[in-house]
């Protein structure tokens, strides 16, 4: 069935801030256009992302702004801010992205999600990729789900003032139900 | 009275399991499996509560989740529902609404006072002004319910969201049905039920534990009991609460199930301990093996009195006769049940009706008087005969359960043939089923629950509801009796046991004028105690009908809101939320002795403690330096937004009450925010980067609300540009002070001369190495910076400033400082000195507003309000006597009447005067008007009206090269 509400299992349910990504976003007509042109492989449909090459988190956020996390690789925007810095193209505007970063993972983490956020994560069509931005305990995240050799998890991003209350948030709720909490905020 | 019976293979309760527990320090014994009030009445505990105005001694009334005659204090925890809490070991529980213990309580007596205390009394005893503090003080002590402990720990819950296809309100057979209805057909079905098991009241009954058992066998049903459906709104969200938390659940359908709630009859004394509903009786006899007593009288308007009567007898229950309202020809004389009654023998006496209980020595019901009767003349009091008894059970009539039908937006009709409130207008992806919905044979509910189920199935997209037929036939019986109310001259027959109602009491209201249905509610307070009206609502409702000669459907309920049932505080509060954002460089506030303070949901510092420095020393010693020679400020929580595009300068020049389009590439101008109606609803400083591009800010508070609007105003408009809300990506700092240029400048890779960067100019450039840009404004009244970097960068630039700055003198300053600053150079603060009714003519801020532009929001509307003129005007005050200062927000008053308010007040040391701005009646605006505030003792404060900036009128300080 859609969205489960039972017990929360012990299993692996894991809460991780994230550190050090590079983060890239712009917006404007023109964006997609010019972000295909230096060869990234950008989602077609909105609210939808994709992985690039290195790994690279390319996130389509509507039609027009795009979200971009450095893959582990770490190939993928140093050489696009460069391009971006020294076009100045027009219909293509910077985002600046400075977000915090975490990671949920295991067997409950939809348990988990379902304590923090009024979107069904179950339900998502997630062979389509979707992009979620939505409200998490009172802040505006973005989250992308990714499909994993041990199941599902679910990588989210939130406007940095708002990081240390989501983090010490997630931190009592995942210890609530059982799993850990891993990053600066222990 | 009550007892604990033989075991049977079917009872709920562990006989291997006894818990021990205390009642008003008296141990108890109990069983796993029973209730709080299932174990004390099987103890035999003759009544178990007082009631909550006249402290009559109570006992079991309904069993039902909804009996306030049954709340407890529990450990220390208040109004907890001993009707459906689960026993545990060790409890301590103690009744409420007494003084000096159960048996002991010294309130009892004003039992005996009843006739002085009518319906009413409150509002024309206790009306004096005077002696009203006195009368509330002894109301609020003697007023009953538990006793909130101030010292009890926050609870957190856990909250959660939930999701299904449909959720199935209410485990009895018609509830049961539709679950499993909707799950054959493909759907995912979750199934609440407040009871601890599933089948409703219908548990025990033929075929239900079949249906049990096929709906807990079924891959997709959910079953959750001990979950309490407490509230239905918008969007079919159904708050869900069980004992630990509150579940947000949302169904693309719902099937309401939820049955109807047994009635009491009225007659004297129908409070006694031993008088109780007969659905009570069925429960505790079946599930928790406690008799209601050991000789039973039923009272009975319907079927389910003979059906009640027949399971007691199977039981081993003696009942010696049964009390029928109803004439011989409408008391079902064919219905196998009534006619196993009457071949056990059990007298049955049809046409009559109780007149009165009678208690016995230890207050519990010993007889019951009963008379011929009829709806129309009432009881004949002449031929009273006495049935000796230890329990009366009332079977007389039900009430649909229908407040989430309300909650939802359906709505009723009164079906005179049921007497009972049934569906009229059902919400879009509701669906009613069962006795609720006015179908009460078995095989019907049977019916009406598939049908229910199959089309919210269909709602929710699965299978399809042409096959589905469209209704099932109501009952052809009555299930309730039309009056089932019987006068007494000496009263004490309870409408409402909540509140110890009478039927002479809402008479008397009636009488009084308060003759409709909320009138009465709310006069009388029928219905508004623990159980809402429960058991009270439709008794009240045809005392009222019957003294307005009317029908109850021509009157109708009193509006249902959330929550059916009392819900916990802390389930409601769940984890308690609260948003805080904190700015980049927060760790080094801390640092640095911050005291903290909220600024819209952004914790900020206050001001810098320091030791040996009191508070208001350290705010002082915060303004000097910046007046003296270097002050740095975080205003990272400004709102910061960019936008790009061709048209970026004709969106805010739409957007602002200014003109942007002209503003040239590397200057700022202040901008200033009106809304539709004129009224003043933001400011900030707005940048123009580049021909395309602009950088503006906006208020701290304002700055979520200011982007979405603009966000709004971007998709209407359709103009050629992008908004990028940056606020908490990127830093700001105020770097402020006849030292700063120089400072800065050891820091900074571009000239910060005069020449080269002006007042109100703004640059990119690199501030200690990180990428910043800088903006000339004076907000402070000094020279100064605002200084804006990426939030990973905030931290280094931060500290950078200070060491700079240290040789000089550098203080961090807070935002009580900055209040001095500003206030001293008189610049108002949106939301503080300007109220939701101020135009820009009203805060002297019309040099802001270009009106010559082809249109800005506003615009329209600032034409009207200047032809118009000002209803009120900012101005600066002084006050006469800097010791004596008024606080913001009291009034200014000139002969008697209010002509204004203080808005902002400092004592300034760097003036060496009390200064403020308040907004007057013009008559009161012209510099020199002598004004007189009131204080908070009411004393009169005597101020000035002077020009403002109150501190350096030209600007020089700000903007002269030469400032130092």
């Amino acid at each position: 069935m859609s969205g489960p509400i039972g017990q929360t299992g012990q299993n692996g349910l894991q809460v991780e801030l994230l550190s050090g990504r590079a983060l890239f976003g712009c917006k404007g007509p023109r964006a997609a256009d010019w972000l295909s042109g230096q060869g990234l492989a950008i989602p077609v449909a909105p609210n939808t992302w994709s992985a690039a090459a290195d790994g690279a988190v390319v996130a389509r956020l509507g039609t027009s702004e795009f979200f971009i996390e450095e893959g582990a690789a770490g190939a993928t925007l140093q050489p696009l801010a460069s391009a971006f810095a020294a076009a100045a193209v027009s219909g293509v505007y910077p985002v600046l992205r400075e977000d915090w970063a975490f990671m949920l993972r295991g067997d409950d983490v939809e348990v988990l999600l379902a304590q923090l956020c009024n979107v069904d994560f179950v339900a998502l069509d997630h062979a389509r990729s979707p992009v979620v931005m939505t409200l998490m305990v009172g802040v505006a995240v973005l989250v992308v789900p990714q499909a994993t050799a041990a199941g599902r998890q679910y990588r989210l991003w939130c406007d940095p003032t708002y990081g240390p209350y989501l983090g010490s948030t997630l931190q009592g709720v995942v210890g609530e139900c059982g799993g850990t909490y891993r990053g600066m905020m222990e | 009275m009550m007892y604990r019976m033989e075991s049977h293979p079917a009872e709920w309760i562990v006989r291997s399991a006894p818990l021990v527990f205390t009642f008003e320090g008296r141990e108890v014994r109990g069983y796993e499996g029973d209730t709080i009030s299932s174990a004390l009445a099987g103890a035999g505990l003759p009544f178990l509560a007082r009631s909550f105005k006249y402290h009559r001694p109570r006992s079991i009334l309904s069993f039902a989740n909804h009996d306030s005659n049954l709340l407890f204090q529990v450990d220390g925890v208040p109004n907890v529902r001993g009707d459906v809490v689960p026993l545990r070991a060790g409890m301590q529980v103690t009744a409420v609404n007494t003084f000096g213990g159960l048996a002991a309580d010294k309130a009892r007596i004003l039992d005996r006072l009843a006739r002085f205390l009518p319906v009413g009394f409150y509002y024309k005893a206790f009306h004096s002004r005077r002696h009203f503090p006195r009368w509330e003080r002894l109301f609020r002590a003697i007023t009953g319910l538990g006793v909130v402990s101030l010292d009890a720990p926050r609870q957190s819950t856990p909250k959660r969201y939930a999701f299904c296809d449909v959720l199935v309100i209410g485990a009895g057979r018609s509830g049961l049905a539709a679950a499993l209805a909707a799950s054959e057909a493909g759907a995912a079905v979750t199934l609440v039920d407040e009871g601890a098991r599933p089948g409703g009241a219908s548990a025990g009954s033929t075929g239900i534990q079949e249906l049990v058992d096929a709906v807990q066998g079924a891959p997709r049903i959910q079953v959750l009991t001990g979950t309490e459906a407490a509230a239905c709104y918008a969007d079919l969200w159904v708050a869900l609460v069980d004992n630990t938390r509150l579940t947000k659940m949302r169904a693309r359908a719902v099937v309401l199930a939820t049955g109807v709630i047994e009635q009491p009859a009225v007659f004297r004394n129908n409070d006694l301990p031993g008088v109780m509903l007969a659905s009570a009786a069925r429960s505790l006899v079946l599930r928790h093996r406690v008799a209601p007593g050991r000789r039973v009288v039923i009272v009975a308007a319907n079927l389910e009195a003979y059906e009640t009567c027949m399971i007691l007898v199977a039981q081993g229950v003696s009942v010696a006769a049964i009390v029928d309202l109803r004439p011989e020809r409408d008391a079902d004389p064919q219905e196998p049940a009534v006619q196993d009654c009457a071949s056990h023998g059990i007298e049955l006496l049809r046409g009559s009706a109780p007149y009165a209980a009678v208690a016995g020595s230890d207050g519990v019901v010993a007889g019951l008087d009963v008379a011929p009767f009829d709806v129309v003349n009432g009881a004949d009091a002449a031929r009273v005969r006495r049935l000796e008894c230890d329990a009366v059970l009332m079977s007389i009539g039900w009430a649909a359960a229908a407040q989430l039908l309300y909650h939802a937006g359906g709505r009723t009709r009164f079906d005179d043939g049921l007497q009972q409130f049934i569906p009229e207008e059902v919400p879009d992806g509701m669906f009613v089923a069962g006795r609720v919905n006015g179908v009460f044979e078995p095989q019907g509910r049977l019916a009406d629950g598939r049908r229910a189920g199959l089309l919210a199935a269909a709602h929710a997209g699965f299978g399809s509801a042409a096959a589905v037929p469209a209704v099932v036939p109501r009952s052809g019986r009555r299930p309730s009796h039309a009056f089932p109310i019987v006068d007494h001259p000496q009263a004490k027959n309870f409408v409402d046991f909540d509140e110890d109602l009478q039927v002479r009491d809402l008479e008397n209201a009636v009488q009084e004028g308060f003759d409709s249905s909320e009138l009465l509610k709310r006069y009388s307070t029928v219905g508004m105690g623990p159980s809402q009206g429960k058991h009270s609502h439709l008794n009240a409702l045809r005392v009222l009908a019957r003294a307005r000669r009317l029908g109850p459907g021509e009157l109708g309920l009193t509006t249902a809101r959330p929550m059916y049932h009392p819900v916990p505080i802390k389930l409601l509060a769940g984890r308690s939320f609260h948003v805080e954002r904190r700015t980049p460089v927060d760790a080094d506030h801390a640092a640095q002795g911050a005291v903290w303070m909220p600024a819209g949901n952004w914790r900020r510092p206050e001001y810098y403690a320091r030791a040996g420095e009191s508070r208001e020393q350290s705010i002082a010693a915060e303004v000097a330096a910046v007046r003296s020679s270097l002050g740095l400020i975080d205003v990272g929580t400004l709102g910061k937004i960019e936008i790009y595009g061709p048209q970026a300068g004709l969106f805010l020049d739409r957007a602002y009450t200014g003109r942007f389009s002209d503003l040239r590439v590397g200057m700022t101008r202040y901008g200033l925010m009106v809304d539709e109606s004129g009224v003043v609803v933001d400011d900030g400083v707005v940048a123009r980067l580049a021909p395309e591009a602009y950088y503006f800010t906006t208020t701290t508070g304002g700055s979520a609300t200011v982007f979405r609007e603009l966000l709004r105003l971007n998709a209407l408009w359709g103009l050629d540009c992008a908004l990028v809300n940056v606020t908490g990506h990127r830093a700001g700092f105020n770097f402020a002070g006849p030292r700063s240029r120089e400072v800065l400048q050891s820091l900074c890779d571009i000239d910060l001369g005069e020449a080269a960067f002006p007042y109100l100019g703004v640059r990119e450039a690199r501030v200690a190495g990180v990428p910043a840009r800088l903006m000339r404004v004076g907000f402070v009244g000094e020279l100064g910076y605002e200084i804006h970097v990426a939030a990973g960068s905030a931290c280094a630039v931060w500290r950078a400033l200070l060491a700079a700055g240290q040789p000089h003198g550098i203080r961090p300053f807070g935002v009580e400082a900055q209040r001095v600053l500003r206030l001293e150079k008189g610049h108002l603060i949106v939301g503080q000195d300007t109220d939701g009714l101020t135009d820009p003519l009203e805060a002297n801020a019309a040099w802001a507003v270009s009106m010559k532009k082809p249109y800005f929001v506003g615009q329209r509307s600032l034409r009207i309000l200047k032809a118009r003129g000002p209803r009120q005007l900012l101005v600066g005050i002084e006050i006469d006597d800097p010791a004596r200062i008024p606080r913001e927000c009291h009034l200014v008053i000139q002969d008697g009447d209010i002509a204004g308010r203080v808005t902002s007040i400092v004592r300034s040391a760097t003036l060496g005067k009390a200064i403020g701005l308040a907004m007057v009646v013009p008559a009161l605006a012209a510099t020199g008007t002598r004004l007189t505030i009131r204080g908070d003792g009411g004393e009169p404060i005597a101020a000035a009206v002077v020009p403002t900036p109150f501190y350096d009128p030209r600007g020089e300080r700000q903007k002269a090269p030469g400032a130092a």
